[in-house]
């Protein structure tokens, strides 16, 4: 029979490989958020490019259209793509950390579930 | 998804177990790949929706005209068509482009067959999924019927 503390070591273990996994789903979450976001102002800039110069460009700010200038809105959308694709580079480093956490947590889960065995056994 | 490293596995020296275990994560990409292709086609029906609207609407000969404009979608107020040369076109995050006609069923059409595109594609992706799902269910009914004996 295992003893009392180490149960409490185990459910402990336990909780800290369900808190990896839980982040790791969230973060997989916010990249895939921001990967339809890349996509998103992709297709505008993508639209900007091939606009004329004397074709009118509106920014819808709440209920309201409010006109824009072509350069100023191009400017806006690179900049929103270029800061994109930096948050989707620091995501990708926590959803590797944290995978690499996970992976740890787990390694140290399954050999303290062999011990556990092992002890109950003898 | 983590779990699943890309490497073979000789499907029959898994045990039931594990079996199902793939199974149902086989059944659950298949499910969301399937939503997302109907959510494909929705779009590209949406896409298709708005060039028939421009085709019909903005044409020389219904300038002038009387239409009901809807302001919910069971509040309409009366309006005239002054203006059949220019349609406003929402190109994504909050950008409006002021667009002729022409242009904008270019648009449209660019988006319709993008979608289409897209839509071949998942396809392929989800008859490759359904094979394997089918192939798992297989060995799992044969490991489970060759097992039967042995319980009984």
């Amino acid at each position: 029979m295992a003893d009392a503390a180490t149960q409490s070591a185990y459910e402990k273990l336990t909780e800290e490989f369900r808190n990896t996994q839980s982040d790791l789903s969230s973060f997989i979450e916010a990249r895939q958020k921001l990967e339809s976001q890349l996509q998103e102002n992709k297709i505008v800039q993508k639209e900007f490019s091939i606009l004329d110069d004397h074709s009118k460009i509106y920014k819808l700010i709440g209920p309201v259209l409010i006109p824009q200038d072509k350069g100023e809105a191009v400017m806006n959308v690179d900049k929103r793509l270029e800061f994109i694709e930096s948050e989707i580079k620091r995501i990708e480093g926590q959803i590797n950390d944290t995978r690499a956490k996970s992976d740890k947590k787990r390694a140290e889960l399954i050999s303290f579930q062999a011990q556990l065995q092992e002890k109950a056994r003898s | 998804m983590s779990s699943e490293q890309q490497k073979t596995v000789d499907l029959t020296t898994l045990s039931a177990q594990q079996l199902a275990d793939v199974k149902s994560q086989l059944e659950q990409e298949l499910e969301h790949l399937s939503q997302s292709f109907q959510k494909l086609r929705a779009a590209q029906s949406k896409f298709k929706e708005c060039i028939g609207t421009i085709v019909k609407t903005f044409q020389g000969e219904n300038k002038g005209k009387s239409i009901l404009v809807p302001l919910t979608s069971s509040l309409y107020v009366p309006g005239v068509i002054e203006d059949v040369e220019t349609v406003m076109v929402d190109i994504g995050t909050g950008y409006y482009i002021e667009k002729k006609p022409k242009d904008a069923i270019a648009f449209y059409e660019n988006k319709v067959s993008t979608l289409q595109k897209n839509l071949v594609d998942l396809e392929t992706i989800v008859n490759g999924k359904m094979g394997n799902l089918r192939m798992v269910e297989e060995i799992l009914r044969q490991k489970v019927m060759s097992s039967a004996p042995n319980v009984a």
